[in-house]
């Protein structure tokens, strides 16, 4: 789920910087600029390493600052279409689910209702008054939706909306970077549903064999 | 501030090489996080990484686990997702692996794979009695109730 990226960019390392070598204070200042924000690549985790350095010259007019063009690498979470990643559910609603990993370092999963394996059906959680409860019904057996255990999805679909001019009151916090998900498919869901099929299996090739 | 991609993809890391990235800087499980290299949000990332298969493997296991991969015909992606999620029987591998009958793929062939190379996710002493039952959740629940059980006995004595 995480890749490298190339970049090059022209950084400002401002006079308190100066007494840290050249490369602790580029990194320092490329930290503040890119770490947990998203670009077009994806969200940026981490600075990986500095490959050159250039300039180190002070522009006219900017004197408050040294400005270098560095080209570096990043660490950028961006899961690829069909990965399979470990999540814990966070929310559902009418309209589907919510996963976040882990911690909250990645909260925009969203399970759409179409990718919610069928048949299913929907009603208010008993627990908590605004929230729907999603439950896969399967030969028989009512599978219920919720934070018991880990949840693996996989990737349909990463979009980028762009930043809203408008925004109505209670709507939810903007998301720079989106995943949706889906549970339809073997071995997708939450962990405790395969559990016990995995022995069943076991049991069938040994007595065909 | 304008910035140029020069390579978005300059190559894929699994989540071990993002762990061990994070652990050469200096990140652990101390809880007190007063190491000023690793930012908060590394750590956040570092604390999803250390409860998957990741924080067990070694760059030996997974080097050779690639390696051996190539045997079995399985596309770059797929050798990824089942190194980052450590699959433990067949249903786990079907949403990774695309049509393994038609490209005629080794499926008990890869499990024992990563039975054998790849360590078990993070587990306690507590005996098992099938290896085939461990899940992910089970074991992260038991690591912290683990880690609760050796703080207290750190504060006691």
């Amino acid at each position: 789920m995480f890749c490298l990226s190339e970049l090059e960019d022209t950084v400002r390392v401002s006079p308190d910087l100066l007494n840290l070598p050249l490369e602790d204070a580029i990194k320092l200042v490329l930290q503040n600029l890119f770490l947990d924000k998203v670009l077009s690549i994806g969200l940026c985790v981490s600075i990986y390493d500095i490959r050159s350095v250039e300039g180190g010259s002070v522009l006219p007019g900017d004197v408050a600052a040294i400005t270098y063009k560095v080209c570096f690498r990043i660490v950028v979470f961006r899961p690829f279409v069909g990965e399979v990643i470990a999540a814990k559910f966070k929310e559902s609603d009418s309209n589907g689910l919510r996963c976040d990993l882990t911690l909250g370092f990645f909260e925009d999963i969203y399970v759409p209702a179409p990718f919610i394996p069928r048949p299913n059906r929907c009603e208010p959680d008993p627990y908590n008054r605004n929230q729907m409860r999603w439950v896969w019904i399967y030969k028989g057996v009512e599978y219920i939706i919720d934070d018991s255990c880990q949840i693996n999805f996989r990737v349909e679909n990463i979009s980028y909306p762009h930043v809203p001019f408008e925004r109505a009151e209670d709507a939810k916090p903007f998301a720079p970077m989106v995943v949706t998900g889906t549970l339809d498919d073997d071995g997708l869901g939450l962990v405790s549903w395969w559990e016990g099929s995995s022995e069943i299996n076991l049991e069938e090739d040994d007595d065909n064999t | 501030m304008k910035n140029i991609i020069v390579k978005a993809n300059a190559g894929a890391l699994t989540n071990f090489e993002v762990l061990d990235l994070l652990n050469s800087r200096g990140a652990s499980k101390d809880t007190t996080r007063a190491n000023d290299k690793v930012s908060g949000s590394e750590y956040k990332v570092y604390d999803y990484l250390m409860e998957t298969a990741a924080s067990t493997q070694t760059r030996e296991t997974v080097t050779k686990f690639f390696d051996k991969c190539k045997d079995f015909k399985l596309a770059k992606a797929e050798i990824l997702n089942v190194i980052n999620l450590r699959p433990t029987s067949d249903v786990e591998l079907t949403p990774i692996i695309e049509k393994p009958d038609e490209r005629e793929i080794d499926i008990d062939g890869i499990l024992a794979l990563v039975q054998e190379l790849l360590p078990p996710l993070p587990s306690l002493e507590a005996p098992k009695e099938n290896e085939q039952e461990e899940t992910e959740d089970g074991e992260q629940e038991e690591t912290d109730d683990a880690e609760k059980e050796e703080t207290e006995d750190a504060e006691q004595s």
